[in-house]
Protein backbone atom coordinates (compact mmCIF):
# COMPACT_ATOMS: atom_id res chain seq x y z
CA UNK A 1 0.00 0.00 0.00
CA UNK A 2 2.75 2.60 0.83
CA UNK A 3 6.32 1.72 -0.47
CA UNK A 4 9.32 4.32 -0.08
CA UNK A 5 12.32 2.89 -2.08
CA UNK A 6 15.71 5.21 -0.82
CA UNK A 7 14.42 7.93 0.37
CA UNK A 8 16.29 10.65 1.45
CA UNK A 9 14.70 14.27 3.12
CA UNK A 10 17.35 17.07 3.95
CA UNK A 11 16.24 20.44 5.39
CA UNK A 12 19.97 22.63 4.60
CA UNK A 13 22.24 20.33 5.78
CA UNK A 14 20.68 18.14 8.12
CA UNK A 15 19.36 14.87 6.94
CA UNK A 16 15.83 14.83 8.48
CA UNK A 17 15.34 11.35 6.78
CA UNK A 18 18.09 9.35 5.44
CA UNK A 19 18.05 6.23 3.35
CA UNK A 20 14.80 5.21 4.61
CA UNK A 21 12.72 2.21 2.29
CA UNK A 22 9.91 0.94 3.61
CA UNK A 23 6.78 -0.73 2.71
CA UNK A 24 3.75 -1.11 4.04
CA UNK A 25 1.63 -4.18 3.08
CA UNK A 26 -2.11 -3.99 2.64
CA UNK A 27 -4.62 -4.55 5.68
CA UNK A 28 -2.49 -4.38 8.23
CA UNK A 29 -1.80 -1.61 11.32
CA UNK A 30 1.71 -0.62 10.86
CA UNK A 31 3.08 0.95 13.66
CA UNK A 32 6.26 3.98 12.91
CA UNK A 33 8.07 4.21 15.88
CA UNK A 34 11.12 6.78 16.69
CA UNK A 35 11.95 9.37 19.10
CA UNK A 36 11.06 12.66 18.39
CA UNK A 37 12.91 14.02 15.74
CA UNK A 38 13.36 10.59 14.52
CA UNK A 39 12.33 11.79 11.26
CA UNK A 40 8.51 10.01 11.09
CA UNK A 41 6.37 13.17 10.57
CA UNK A 42 8.46 14.03 7.82
CA UNK A 43 8.18 10.58 6.39
CA UNK A 44 4.89 10.76 6.77
CA UNK A 45 4.75 14.31 5.10
CA UNK A 46 6.72 12.76 1.91
CA UNK A 47 4.08 10.11 1.23
CA UNK A 48 1.31 13.05 1.31
CA UNK A 49 3.08 14.91 -1.06
CA UNK A 50 3.71 18.03 1.96
CA UNK A 51 7.10 17.94 1.55
CA UNK A 52 9.41 16.71 -1.31
CA UNK A 53 12.19 14.17 -0.78
CA UNK A 54 15.68 14.95 -2.11
CA UNK A 55 15.94 11.30 -3.49
CA UNK A 56 14.76 8.22 -3.90
CA UNK A 57 10.71 7.42 -4.91
CA UNK A 58 7.15 7.26 -2.72
CA UNK A 59 4.27 5.19 -3.98
CA UNK A 60 1.36 4.94 -2.05
CA UNK A 61 -1.77 3.07 -3.52
CA UNK A 62 0.39 2.38 -6.54
CA UNK A 63 0.86 5.90 -7.69
CA UNK A 64 4.12 7.66 -7.29
CA UNK A 65 3.06 10.82 -5.40
CA UNK A 66 5.72 13.22 -6.70
CA UNK A 67 4.22 12.63 -10.30
CA UNK A 68 0.86 11.57 -9.87
CA UNK A 69 -0.19 13.15 -6.08
CA UNK A 70 -3.77 13.28 -6.61
CA UNK A 71 -4.27 9.52 -7.73
CA UNK A 72 -2.19 8.51 -4.80
CA UNK A 73 -4.05 10.28 -2.12
CA UNK A 74 -7.82 9.99 -3.79
CA UNK A 75 -8.24 7.00 -1.53
CA UNK A 76 -6.06 8.35 1.49
CA UNK A 77 -7.22 10.02 4.41
CA UNK A 78 -4.76 11.45 7.40
CA UNK A 79 -4.90 12.75 10.98
CA UNK A 80 -2.22 14.74 12.51
CA UNK A 81 -1.38 15.20 15.93
CA UNK A 82 -3.51 18.39 17.54
CA UNK A 83 -5.75 18.56 14.43
CA UNK A 84 -6.51 22.20 13.01
CA UNK A 85 -9.92 23.12 12.12
CA UNK A 86 -11.97 25.91 11.27
CA UNK A 87 -12.63 27.23 14.61
CA UNK A 88 -15.30 29.92 14.31
CA UNK A 89 -17.11 27.77 11.53
CA UNK A 90 -19.47 24.41 12.32
CA UNK A 91 -18.62 20.98 12.73
CA UNK A 92 -20.24 19.98 9.99
CA UNK A 93 -19.23 22.83 8.15
CA UNK A 94 -15.32 21.89 8.53
CA UNK A 95 -16.04 18.26 7.27
CA UNK A 96 -17.68 20.11 4.18
CA UNK A 97 -15.69 21.74 3.22
CA UNK A 98 -12.16 19.67 3.52
CA UNK A 99 -14.36 16.49 1.97
CA UNK A 100 -14.81 18.83 -1.25
CA UNK A 101 -11.04 19.18 -1.57
CA UNK A 102 -11.20 15.31 -2.58
CA UNK A 103 -14.56 15.03 -3.92
CA UNK A 104 -18.39 16.43 -4.08
CA UNK A 105 -19.71 14.54 -0.89
CA UNK A 106 -23.15 14.10 -0.35
CA UNK A 107 -25.12 15.33 2.58
CA UNK A 108 -26.37 11.73 3.43
CA UNK A 109 -22.29 10.61 3.38
CA UNK A 110 -21.54 13.10 5.61
CA UNK A 111 -24.13 12.07 8.15
CA UNK A 112 -23.18 8.95 7.88
CA UNK A 113 -19.88 9.70 9.14
CA UNK A 114 -20.77 11.99 12.38
CA UNK A 115 -22.73 8.88 13.09
CA UNK A 116 -19.95 6.48 12.71
CA UNK A 117 -17.69 8.94 14.81
CA UNK A 118 -20.81 9.63 17.32
CA UNK A 119 -20.69 13.41 17.40
CA UNK A 120 -24.55 13.32 16.71
CA UNK A 121 -26.09 16.92 17.78
CA UNK A 122 -22.72 18.75 18.53
CA UNK A 123 -21.75 18.87 14.66
CA UNK A 124 -23.64 21.42 14.26
CA UNK A 125 -22.16 23.57 17.32
CA UNK A 126 -19.02 25.68 16.27
CA UNK A 127 -15.77 23.91 16.50
CA UNK A 128 -14.28 26.34 19.11
CA UNK A 129 -16.33 24.96 21.63
CA UNK A 130 -15.39 21.40 21.19
CA UNK A 131 -12.89 19.60 23.69
CA UNK A 132 -10.09 17.47 22.59
CA UNK A 133 -11.59 14.74 22.46
CA UNK A 134 -14.70 16.10 20.00
CA UNK A 135 -12.26 17.26 17.68
CA UNK A 136 -10.00 14.19 17.38
CA UNK A 137 -13.44 12.46 16.43
CA UNK A 138 -13.90 15.34 14.28
CA UNK A 139 -10.74 14.55 12.78
CA UNK A 140 -11.27 11.16 12.27
CA UNK A 141 -14.31 11.75 10.63
CA UNK A 142 -12.78 13.85 8.05
CA UNK A 143 -10.35 11.74 7.34
CA UNK A 144 -13.15 8.53 6.65
CA UNK A 145 -15.08 10.94 4.40
CA UNK A 146 -13.50 10.18 1.21
CA UNK A 147 -14.23 6.41 1.98
CA UNK A 148 -10.09 5.40 2.04
CA UNK A 149 -8.51 2.18 1.89
CA UNK A 150 -5.20 3.69 3.60
CA UNK A 151 -5.65 5.66 6.71
CA UNK A 152 -2.25 7.57 8.24
CA UNK A 153 -2.53 8.87 11.72
CA UNK A 154 0.71 11.13 12.90
CA UNK A 155 1.06 10.80 16.98
CA UNK A 156 -3.30 10.60 16.88
CA UNK A 157 -3.24 10.35 20.83
CA UNK A 158 -1.35 13.15 21.31
CA UNK A 159 -2.86 15.62 24.03
CA UNK A 160 -5.57 13.04 25.13
CA UNK A 161 -6.36 11.99 28.35
CA UNK A 162 -6.04 8.87 28.99
CA UNK A 163 -9.80 7.91 28.31
CA UNK A 164 -9.16 9.42 25.05
CA UNK A 165 -6.49 7.44 24.26
CA UNK A 166 -8.15 4.05 24.86
CA UNK A 167 -10.53 5.28 23.14
CA UNK A 168 -8.58 6.29 19.86
CA UNK A 169 -7.23 2.34 20.24
CA UNK A 170 -10.54 1.06 20.16
CA UNK A 171 -11.23 3.54 17.29
CA UNK A 172 -8.23 2.18 15.12
CA UNK A 173 -8.96 -1.42 15.64
CA UNK A 174 -12.89 -0.82 15.04
CA UNK A 175 -11.59 0.49 11.84
CA UNK A 176 -9.05 -2.25 10.52
CA UNK A 177 -12.04 -4.58 11.76
CA UNK A 178 -15.20 -3.01 10.64
CA UNK A 179 -14.09 -1.02 7.03
CA UNK A 180 -10.51 -3.37 6.76
CA UNK A 181 -8.74 -0.40 6.47
CA UNK A 182 -4.76 -0.47 5.92
CA UNK A 183 -3.23 1.72 8.57
CA UNK A 184 -0.27 3.07 8.93
CA UNK A 185 -0.48 5.10 12.97
CA UNK A 186 2.79 6.87 13.64
CA UNK A 187 3.93 7.05 17.41
CA UNK A 188 6.10 7.22 20.69
CA UNK A 189 3.25 5.34 22.60
CA UNK A 190 4.65 1.61 23.34
CA UNK A 191 1.74 0.55 24.39
CA UNK A 192 -0.36 1.78 22.01
CA UNK A 193 1.50 0.64 19.35
CA UNK A 194 1.82 -3.04 20.56
CA UNK A 195 -1.94 -3.38 21.63
CA UNK A 196 -3.15 -2.54 17.72
CA UNK A 197 -0.13 -2.96 15.25
CA UNK A 198 1.02 -6.17 13.37
CA UNK A 199 4.11 -4.58 12.09
CA UNK A 200 6.36 -2.10 13.04
CA UNK A 201 9.42 -0.04 11.80
CA UNK A 202 11.60 1.88 14.29
CA UNK A 203 13.16 5.18 13.35
CA UNK A 204 16.56 6.56 14.89
CA UNK A 205 17.57 10.13 13.49
CA UNK A 206 16.32 9.44 10.51
CA UNK A 207 17.18 6.11 9.88
CA UNK A 208 15.25 2.81 9.97
CA UNK A 209 16.86 0.71 12.52
CA UNK A 210 14.30 -2.06 12.41
CA UNK A 211 11.02 -3.14 10.35
CA UNK A 212 9.39 -6.66 11.33
CA UNK A 213 6.58 -7.94 12.42
CA UNK A 214 5.69 -7.17 16.35
CA UNK A 215 6.05 -11.18 17.10
CA UNK A 216 9.72 -10.69 15.98
CA UNK A 217 10.17 -8.10 18.08
CA UNK A 218 9.13 -10.30 21.26
CA UNK A 219 12.01 -13.05 20.53
CA UNK A 220 14.14 -12.43 22.36
CA UNK A 221 17.74 -14.61 21.53
CA UNK A 222 15.97 -17.87 22.34
CA UNK A 223 15.92 -17.54 26.40
CA UNK A 224 13.28 -19.61 27.68
CA UNK A 225 11.91 -18.85 31.26
CA UNK A 226 11.86 -21.87 33.20
CA UNK A 227 9.79 -21.72 36.67
CA UNK A 228 10.70 -24.94 38.89
CA UNK A 229 10.56 -25.90 42.25
CA UNK A 230 14.76 -25.35 42.66
CA UNK A 231 16.50 -22.93 40.13
CA UNK A 232 19.98 -23.51 41.11
CA UNK A 233 19.60 -27.07 41.15
CA UNK A 234 17.62 -27.03 37.91
CA UNK A 235 20.26 -25.37 36.52
CA UNK A 236 23.12 -27.45 37.34
CA UNK A 237 21.47 -30.63 36.46
CA UNK A 238 20.52 -28.99 32.72
CA UNK A 239 24.52 -27.66 32.52
CA UNK A 240 25.81 -31.17 33.19
CA UNK A 241 24.22 -32.74 30.82
CA UNK A 242 25.03 -29.80 28.31
CA UNK A 243 21.32 -28.92 27.61
CA UNK A 244 22.17 -25.20 28.20
CA UNK A 245 24.84 -23.00 28.04
CA UNK A 246 23.69 -19.66 30.51
CA UNK A 247 21.16 -18.96 33.10
CA UNK A 248 20.33 -15.70 34.16
CA UNK A 249 17.89 -13.79 36.53
CA UNK A 250 16.87 -16.78 38.61
CA UNK A 251 14.52 -17.50 35.99
CA UNK A 252 16.11 -17.30 32.42
CA UNK A 253 18.16 -20.09 31.00
CA UNK A 254 19.67 -20.52 27.06
CA UNK A 255 19.54 -23.43 25.79
CA UNK A 256 22.54 -24.95 23.74
CA UNK A 257 22.49 -25.51 20.26
CA UNK A 258 19.53 -27.95 18.95
CA UNK A 259 18.37 -28.35 22.67
CA UNK A 260 14.88 -28.38 22.82
CA UNK A 261 12.68 -27.63 25.72
CA UNK A 262 10.53 -30.99 25.72
CA UNK A 263 14.09 -32.48 26.38
CA UNK A 264 14.75 -29.93 29.35
CA UNK A 265 11.66 -30.72 30.70
CA UNK A 266 11.95 -34.35 30.23
CA UNK A 267 15.80 -34.36 31.89
CA UNK A 268 14.38 -32.56 34.71
CA UNK A 269 11.92 -34.53 35.69
CA UNK A 270 13.87 -37.87 35.20
CA UNK A 271 16.15 -35.86 38.04
CA UNK A 272 12.80 -35.62 39.89
CA UNK A 273 12.73 -31.71 39.83
CA UNK A 274 9.10 -30.27 39.46
CA UNK A 275 8.48 -28.35 36.67
CA UNK A 276 5.90 -25.45 36.65
CA UNK A 277 6.38 -23.99 33.46
CA UNK A 278 8.66 -23.39 30.68
CA UNK A 279 7.70 -21.18 27.87
CA UNK A 280 10.11 -18.96 25.15
CA UNK A 281 11.19 -15.12 26.93
CA UNK A 282 9.19 -12.57 25.20
CA UNK A 283 10.56 -9.09 24.98
CA UNK A 284 8.07 -6.16 25.65
CA UNK A 285 8.51 -3.45 22.81
CA UNK A 286 9.70 -1.45 25.33
CA UNK A 287 12.45 -3.27 26.37
CA UNK A 288 12.71 -4.49 22.64
CA UNK A 289 12.69 -0.05 21.41
CA UNK A 290 15.35 0.92 23.98
CA UNK A 291 18.40 -2.10 23.10
CA UNK A 292 17.44 -0.29 19.47
CA UNK A 293 17.95 3.28 20.50
CA UNK A 294 21.11 2.31 22.09
CA UNK A 295 23.09 0.62 19.55
CA UNK B 1 -15.88 20.90 -8.37
CA UNK B 2 -14.23 24.74 -8.11
CA UNK B 3 -17.36 26.24 -7.94
CA UNK B 4 -17.71 24.33 -4.57
CA UNK B 5 -13.86 24.71 -4.04
CA UNK B 6 -14.47 28.65 -4.22
CA UNK B 7 -17.83 28.41 -2.07
CA UNK B 8 -15.62 26.92 0.44
CA UNK B 9 -12.96 29.53 0.40
CA UNK B 10 -15.75 32.06 1.14
CA UNK B 11 -17.04 30.28 3.92
CA UNK B 12 -13.80 30.13 5.36
CA UNK B 13 -13.17 33.81 4.84
CA UNK B 14 -16.41 35.63 5.87
CA UNK B 15 -16.50 33.02 8.77
CA UNK B 16 -13.20 34.99 10.40
CA UNK B 17 -13.91 38.27 11.77
CA UNK B 18 -10.72 39.97 10.95
CA UNK B 19 -12.05 39.95 7.51
CA UNK B 20 -14.82 42.65 8.47
CA UNK B 21 -12.17 45.09 9.80
CA UNK B 22 -12.04 46.78 6.98
CA UNK B 23 -15.54 47.63 7.02
CA UNK B 24 -15.94 48.65 10.08
CA UNK B 25 -12.78 51.20 9.72
CA UNK B 26 -14.37 52.44 6.44
CA UNK B 27 -17.46 52.90 8.44
CA UNK B 28 -15.66 54.83 11.11
CA UNK B 29 -13.56 56.64 8.55
CA UNK B 30 -16.10 57.74 6.66
CA UNK B 31 -18.58 58.75 9.40
CA UNK B 32 -15.41 60.77 10.90
CA UNK B 33 -14.15 62.92 7.85
CA UNK B 34 -17.66 63.69 6.69
CA UNK B 35 -18.54 64.56 10.14
CA UNK B 36 -15.63 66.74 10.15
CA UNK B 37 -17.00 68.35 6.57
CA UNK B 38 -20.02 68.58 8.05
CA UNK B 39 -19.64 70.43 11.08
CA UNK B 40 -16.34 72.01 10.82
CA UNK B 41 -16.56 75.50 8.25
CA UNK B 42 -12.86 75.68 7.37
CA UNK B 43 -12.82 73.13 5.01
CA UNK B 44 -16.30 73.81 3.32
CA UNK B 45 -15.18 77.32 3.16
CA UNK B 46 -12.07 76.37 0.97
CA UNK B 47 -13.91 74.35 -0.80
CA UNK B 48 -16.43 77.18 -1.74
CA UNK B 49 -13.53 79.52 -2.35
CA UNK B 50 -12.01 77.42 -5.42
CA UNK B 51 -15.15 76.84 -6.80
CA UNK B 52 -16.37 80.67 -6.93
CA UNK B 53 -13.07 81.31 -8.35
CA UNK B 54 -13.76 79.62 -10.95
CA UNK B 55 -17.42 81.13 -11.34
CA UNK B 56 -19.23 77.95 -9.82
CA UNK B 57 -22.32 78.31 -7.75
CA UNK B 58 -20.51 76.23 -4.56
CA UNK B 59 -24.06 75.68 -3.00
CA UNK B 60 -24.65 73.26 -6.16
CA UNK B 61 -21.45 71.47 -5.71
CA UNK B 62 -21.18 71.53 -1.90
CA UNK B 63 -23.17 67.58 -1.75
CA UNK B 64 -23.36 64.24 -0.71
CA UNK B 65 -21.64 63.22 -4.30
CA UNK B 66 -18.77 65.69 -3.89
CA UNK B 67 -18.26 64.69 -0.23
CA UNK B 68 -18.59 60.88 -1.27
CA UNK B 69 -15.82 61.40 -3.47
CA UNK B 70 -13.99 63.42 -1.35
CA UNK B 71 -13.64 60.44 1.46
CA UNK B 72 -13.40 57.71 -0.91
CA UNK B 73 -10.02 58.71 -2.18
CA UNK B 74 -7.89 58.76 0.58
CA UNK B 75 -9.60 56.36 2.06
CA UNK B 76 -8.91 54.31 -1.24
CA UNK B 77 -5.25 55.32 -0.80
CA UNK B 78 -4.25 54.69 2.33
CA UNK B 79 -6.65 52.31 4.20
CA UNK B 80 -7.94 50.10 1.33
CA UNK B 81 -4.12 48.84 0.97
CA UNK B 82 -4.02 47.85 4.67
CA UNK B 83 -7.08 46.01 5.26
CA UNK B 84 -6.71 44.31 1.49
CA UNK B 85 -3.15 43.42 2.15
CA UNK B 86 -3.94 42.40 5.84
CA UNK B 87 -6.40 39.95 4.30
CA UNK B 88 -4.50 38.37 1.25
CA UNK B 89 -1.31 38.07 3.71
CA UNK B 90 -3.81 35.73 5.51
CA UNK B 91 -4.61 33.86 3.06
CA UNK B 92 -2.57 30.95 2.48
CA UNK B 93 0.08 31.57 5.36
CA UNK B 94 -2.50 31.80 8.24
CA UNK B 95 -3.76 28.35 7.24
CA UNK B 96 -0.09 27.15 6.84
CA UNK B 97 0.50 28.96 10.68
CA UNK B 98 -2.98 26.92 12.15
CA UNK B 99 -1.90 23.76 10.87
CA UNK B 100 -5.18 23.88 8.28
CA UNK B 101 -2.97 23.74 5.60
CA UNK B 102 -1.79 20.21 6.44
CA UNK B 103 -5.56 18.90 6.51
CA UNK B 104 -6.21 20.31 3.04
CA UNK B 105 -3.21 19.09 1.43
CA UNK B 106 -3.44 15.75 2.85
CA UNK B 107 -6.20 15.55 0.11
CA UNK B 108 -5.42 14.76 -3.86
CA UNK B 109 -6.33 18.94 -4.48
CA UNK B 110 -3.08 20.32 -6.50
CA UNK B 111 -0.93 23.05 -4.73
CA UNK B 112 -1.71 25.43 -7.95
CA UNK B 113 -5.39 24.62 -7.68
CA UNK B 114 -5.36 25.85 -4.61
CA UNK B 115 -3.19 29.10 -4.58
CA UNK B 116 -5.98 29.78 -7.45
CA UNK B 117 -8.99 29.08 -5.53
CA UNK B 118 -7.37 31.57 -2.94
CA UNK B 119 -6.68 33.59 -5.44
CA UNK B 120 -10.58 33.84 -7.04
CA UNK B 121 -11.65 34.24 -3.22
CA UNK B 122 -9.19 37.13 -2.65
CA UNK B 123 -10.60 38.75 -6.13
CA UNK B 124 -14.26 38.55 -4.54
CA UNK B 125 -12.94 39.98 -1.01
CA UNK B 126 -11.20 42.88 -3.23
CA UNK B 127 -14.98 43.18 -4.94
CA UNK B 128 -16.84 43.46 -1.84
CA UNK B 129 -14.56 45.72 0.20
CA UNK B 130 -14.74 47.93 -3.07
CA UNK B 131 -18.04 48.29 -3.03
CA UNK B 132 -18.45 48.53 0.98
CA UNK B 133 -15.96 51.37 0.20
CA UNK B 134 -17.99 53.19 -2.61
CA UNK B 135 -21.27 52.33 -0.88
CA UNK B 136 -20.17 53.07 2.91
CA UNK B 137 -19.47 56.83 1.10
CA UNK B 138 -22.42 57.50 -0.66
CA UNK B 139 -24.58 56.44 2.12
CA UNK B 140 -22.81 58.32 4.85
CA UNK B 141 -22.64 61.18 2.49
CA UNK B 142 -25.99 61.14 1.65
CA UNK B 143 -27.08 61.04 5.41
CA UNK B 144 -25.18 64.72 6.58
CA UNK B 145 -25.29 66.39 2.83
CA UNK B 146 -27.76 67.04 0.22
CA UNK B 147 -28.04 65.95 -3.19
CA UNK B 148 -25.85 68.06 -6.10
CA UNK B 149 -23.47 68.68 -8.55
CA UNK B 150 -19.80 66.50 -8.46
CA UNK B 151 -16.46 68.97 -7.79
CA UNK B 152 -13.65 66.36 -7.78
CA UNK B 153 -10.65 68.27 -6.73
CA UNK B 154 -7.34 65.84 -6.92
CA UNK B 155 -4.75 68.03 -7.01
CA UNK B 156 -1.86 65.42 -7.16
CA UNK B 157 -3.42 64.32 -10.91
CA UNK B 158 -4.27 68.22 -11.42
CA UNK B 159 -7.38 66.64 -11.86
CA UNK B 160 -10.57 69.66 -11.11
CA UNK B 161 -13.69 68.96 -12.63
CA UNK B 162 -17.57 69.55 -12.31
CA UNK B 163 -20.26 67.19 -13.37
CA UNK B 164 -24.01 67.60 -13.13
CA UNK B 165 -25.33 65.07 -10.40
CA UNK B 166 -26.42 61.91 -12.85
CA UNK B 167 -22.98 61.87 -14.20
CA UNK B 168 -21.25 62.67 -11.27
CA UNK B 169 -22.87 59.33 -9.79
CA UNK B 170 -22.33 57.54 -12.86
CA UNK B 171 -18.42 58.27 -12.99
CA UNK B 172 -18.77 57.58 -8.96
CA UNK B 173 -19.97 54.04 -9.47
CA UNK B 174 -17.65 53.32 -12.30
CA UNK B 175 -14.62 54.41 -9.85
CA UNK B 176 -16.35 52.14 -7.08
CA UNK B 177 -16.26 49.55 -9.39
CA UNK B 178 -12.88 49.62 -10.54
CA UNK B 179 -11.17 50.04 -7.56
CA UNK B 180 -11.56 46.49 -7.35
CA UNK B 181 -8.82 46.36 -9.61
CA UNK B 182 -6.67 48.53 -7.21
CA UNK B 183 -7.44 46.24 -4.58
CA UNK B 184 -6.92 42.56 -6.17
CA UNK B 185 -3.53 43.95 -7.22
CA UNK B 186 -2.42 44.65 -3.36
CA UNK B 187 -4.01 41.15 -2.45
CA UNK B 188 -2.51 39.68 -5.63
CA UNK B 189 0.97 40.42 -3.79
CA UNK B 190 -0.10 40.01 -0.29
CA UNK B 191 -0.88 36.24 -1.66
CA UNK B 192 2.19 35.45 -3.40
CA UNK B 193 4.33 36.57 -0.23
CA UNK B 194 1.80 34.65 1.63
CA UNK B 195 2.22 31.60 -0.41
CA UNK B 196 6.05 31.35 1.01
CA UNK B 197 6.79 30.21 4.05
CA UNK B 198 6.53 33.03 6.29
CA UNK B 199 3.97 34.02 8.89
CA UNK B 200 0.59 35.94 7.89
CA UNK B 201 1.75 39.48 9.39
CA UNK B 202 5.03 38.94 7.57
CA UNK B 203 3.22 38.58 4.21
CA UNK B 204 0.89 41.68 4.49
CA UNK B 205 4.21 43.65 5.81
CA UNK B 206 6.16 42.69 2.87
CA UNK B 207 3.07 43.66 1.01
CA UNK B 208 2.73 47.02 2.30
CA UNK B 209 5.74 47.95 2.35
CA UNK B 210 6.07 47.11 -1.50
CA UNK B 211 3.19 48.87 -2.05
CA UNK B 212 4.38 52.00 0.19
CA UNK B 213 7.63 51.95 -1.42
CA UNK B 214 6.76 52.54 -4.75
CA UNK B 215 4.07 55.00 -3.99
CA UNK B 216 6.74 56.96 -2.21
CA UNK B 217 9.08 56.99 -5.31
CA UNK B 218 6.22 57.64 -7.49
CA UNK B 219 5.63 60.78 -5.58
CA UNK B 220 9.34 62.03 -5.56
CA UNK B 221 9.24 64.94 -8.32
CA UNK B 222 12.65 63.36 -9.44
CA UNK B 223 11.54 60.08 -10.57
CA UNK B 224 8.64 61.66 -12.19
CA UNK B 225 9.97 60.29 -15.71
CA UNK B 226 9.87 56.97 -14.28
CA UNK B 227 6.28 56.88 -12.93
CA UNK B 228 4.49 54.94 -15.67
CA UNK B 229 7.25 51.98 -14.29
CA UNK B 230 5.86 51.59 -10.84
CA UNK B 231 2.87 49.62 -10.04
CA UNK B 232 1.23 52.00 -7.67
CA UNK B 233 0.90 54.50 -10.43
CA UNK B 234 -1.55 52.31 -12.51
CA UNK B 235 -3.18 51.56 -9.15
CA UNK B 236 -4.38 54.90 -8.85
CA UNK B 237 -5.84 55.20 -12.65
CA UNK B 238 -9.13 55.17 -11.10
CA UNK B 239 -8.68 58.78 -10.70
CA UNK B 240 -8.36 59.58 -13.92
CA UNK B 241 -12.32 58.44 -14.28
CA UNK B 242 -13.00 62.14 -12.45
CA UNK B 243 -11.16 63.54 -15.60
CA UNK B 244 -13.77 66.21 -17.87
CA UNK B 245 -12.31 63.77 -20.85
CA UNK B 246 -11.72 60.12 -19.50
CA UNK B 247 -8.33 59.37 -20.71
CA UNK B 248 -9.87 55.73 -21.88
CA UNK B 249 -6.26 54.53 -23.91
CA UNK B 250 -4.35 55.37 -20.90
CA UNK B 251 -6.65 53.77 -18.53
CA UNK B 252 -6.65 51.04 -20.61
CA UNK B 253 -3.13 50.69 -20.71
CA UNK B 254 -2.76 50.89 -17.02
CA UNK B 255 -5.26 48.12 -16.84
CA UNK B 256 -3.28 46.00 -19.11
CA UNK B 257 -0.13 46.60 -16.83
CA UNK B 258 -1.99 45.40 -13.84
CA UNK B 259 -3.40 42.29 -15.37
CA UNK B 260 0.19 41.53 -16.29
CA UNK B 261 1.73 41.84 -12.94
CA UNK B 262 -1.44 40.40 -11.70
CA UNK B 263 -0.25 37.27 -13.39
CA UNK B 264 2.79 37.54 -12.33
CA UNK B 265 2.35 37.86 -8.69
CA UNK B 266 0.27 34.73 -9.17
CA UNK B 267 2.78 32.83 -10.87
CA UNK B 268 5.65 33.77 -8.34
CA UNK B 269 3.38 32.77 -5.70
CA UNK B 270 2.08 29.53 -7.38
CA UNK B 271 5.87 28.48 -8.30
CA UNK B 272 7.12 29.60 -4.45
CA UNK B 273 3.50 27.25 -3.00
CA UNK B 274 4.89 24.69 -5.25
CA UNK B 275 7.81 24.08 -4.29
CA UNK B 276 7.96 24.49 -0.58
CA UNK B 277 7.67 21.99 2.20
CA UNK B 278 4.42 21.92 4.36
CA UNK B 279 5.36 21.02 7.71
CA UNK B 280 3.48 21.08 10.93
Amino acid sequence: MIELRNVTKKFGGNKAVDDLSLSVPAGQIFGLLGHNGAGKSTAIGMMLGQVWPTAGEISVCGHEVTRDRERALRKVGAIFEAPAFYNELSGRRNLEILSYYTAPTPDARIQEVVDWVGLGERIKDRVKTYSHGMRARLALGQALLPRPELLILDEPSDGLDPEGIHEMRQTILRLHRELGLTILLSSHLLVEVEQVCQSIAVMNHGRKVFQGTLAETRRNGGWLRLRVGAFAEAVKILRETGLITQERDGQFVLPAEGAESDQLVERLVERRQRVYEIAPEEETLEGFYLSLMKK
Amino acid sequence: MIYYQLRNELWKMFGKKRTYIGFGAFLAAHATILMLFRFWKGPRLDMSRRLELLGFDSAKYISNITMAVAVIIPVALLLMPLYVALVGGDLLAKEAEDGTLRMILARPISRFRLALVKWMCGLIFSFVLALMLGGLGAIVASCLFPSGGLFAFLPMDNIFSVFDPADGWRRYIVVTLMLTVTASTIMGLALMFSCFNIKPAAATILALSVFLTSRIIQELPYFHDLQPWFPTYHMGFWMWLFEERVPWPQIFKSLSYLAGFNLTMLIIGCAGFQVRDIKS
